[in-house]
């Protein structure tokens, strides 16, 4: 008989998905192991509301090990509170999820997003529609994070929504920055209430953020490719034709190698579905261009008074506000550069 | 009884199946029926569902079932327990 056992050893797990030539994903909230006596035979983990690094020795497939791992690791991110769950996978294995109830959103050359919910996909885009304005002229497109939101994201948004009669600007929605969603998108909307023709939406699971996408299924050099692929292709099919969005507005990416690779991808699969793709040169100051990353950096050194010039006033007011303590901690603690 | 949190019950192993009730937003009942031999039993599950809903007095709330080849006795074994687990969430 196979056992359900919660594993926390992550360097078990790793040498595990090594032998199967997976590769372990990183900041993993829980992990599932499926044991035949003592031998470790199966395991699944959650990372927020998707599934990632799901590997089965094959020694043991059509077992029904695979039902054990998605049924315990549902009924675990539900008790974490999500009621949505999602999984990447590769285009080859959706028979294994749909068959358990699973829904495709999008599928990519490389990448699948497959969804279990109520009503997922649909649902969103019937927000969209209540949310969207009754305009075909020109209407454009921002995707953001915001992590926070800086006057050079202002200045992208400005500019953007002086080049069109109407501007939809969406914000990651996904829980992976130091600055939450509610948050980042308040603060959006805060510093932006001047301009009266752009919405700002919740980007929902299906404006991906490259943070969460899983690095473990595919090879590293084409880790990108493939998540380009898939955001692009719930962009094309599901939300550009809802809003008759004809443009997509980006800013250049002078540090970032994976923003840059994004951006470039970007262009060659939007142009396919009609969109076009426009870049903005980033707002410099002092020879500095202007960006939410220079920001943390300071904060991190303890430097809030210094972020005041990026950032428009709201975005500083909640920053030295008693309710960003627990963020700005969070900010001097971390390593990373998210 | 009122469905105000989602809970599960069952699994989604073979001759098993996972009962999912949550919340209806329009306050409907929605019952949605997925099964491996729906063509067959498909209607036989949904009575079965129906009955069970009906002697515990949920009329609202979204019910969905993913059978993977269970039997009778199965199925209402989890439908019960995901309905008492409302009961207990709502005494919580």
């Amino acid at each position: 008989m196979f056992k359900e056992k919660v594993l926390h050893n992550q360097e078990k797990l790793k040498t595990f998905l090594e032998s199967l030539g997976l590769k372990k994903p990183e900041g993993l909230d829980y992990t599932v192991g499926i044991y035949y006596g003592e031998k470790l035979v199966g395991t699944g983990s959650i990372k927020g509301n998707t599934l990632q690094g799901i590997g089965i020795n094959c020694k043991y497939q059509n077992e029904g090990i695979l039902g054990k791992i998605i049924t315990h690791l549902m009924k675990k991110s539900l008790e974490m509170g999500f009621e949505e769950i999602f999984v990447y996978t590769k285009p080859e294995r959706i028979v294994n999820f749909t068959s358990y109830g699973f829904k495709v959103v999008a599928k990519g050359k490389y990448a699948v997003l497959l969804e279990w919910t109520q009503k997922g996909i649909e649902k969103y885009k019937e927000k969209l529609k209540e949310l969207g304005v009754n305009d075909t002229q020109n209407t454009t497109s921002i995707v953001m994070n915001g992590n926070p939101f800086t006057l050079g994201h202002y200045y992208l948004i400005k500019k953007a929504a002086a080049e069109s009669t109407h501007l939809y600007v969406f914000v990651v929605e996904e829980e992976a920055s130091v600055f939450p969603f509610d948050i980042r998108y308040r603060l959006i909307k805060e510093g932006t209430k001047n301009l009266d023709n752009i919405t700002v939406i919740p980007g929902g699971q299906y404006i991906i953020s490259s943070l969460t996408f899983p690095s473990y299924f595919t090879r590293d050099e084409d880790l990108i490719k493939a998540h380009v692929d898939l955001d692009l292709e719930v962009f094309c099919t599901h939300i550009a034709p809802l809003l008759n969005i004809s443009k997509r507005y980006v800013g250049t990416e002078p540090y970032c190698p994976v923003t840059k690779e994004y951006n470039e991808g970007m262009k060659l699969k939007l142009k396919k579905c009609g969109i076009d793709v426009v870049e903005i040169e980033r707002k410099s100051l002092e020879g500095d261009i202007i960006s939410a990353s220079k920001v943390r950096e300071l904060i991190k050194l303890g430097k809030i008074e210094k972020t005041e010039k990026y950032l428009p006033q709201t975005t500083y007011n909640f920053i030295k506000s008693k309710e960003a303590g627990n963020i700005i901690e969070k900010i001097r603690d971390s390593k990373s550069r998210h | 009884m009122k469905i105000e949190k989602m809970v599960m019950a069952g699994s989604l192993e073979s001759n098993d199946l996972l009962v999912t009730l949550s919340p209806s937003e329009d306050n409907t009942l929605n019952l949605t029926i997925e099964s491996i031999v729906k063509k067959q039993f498909g209607k036989r599950i949904k009575s079965i569902a129906k009955e069970m809903l009906k002697e515990f007095n949920v009329q609202k709330g979204n019910i969905r079932i993913q059978d993977m080849g269970a039997l009778d006795c199965t199925i209402k074994a989890r439908i019960e327990t995901a309905i008492l687990r409302i009961k207990e969430e709502n005494n919580d």
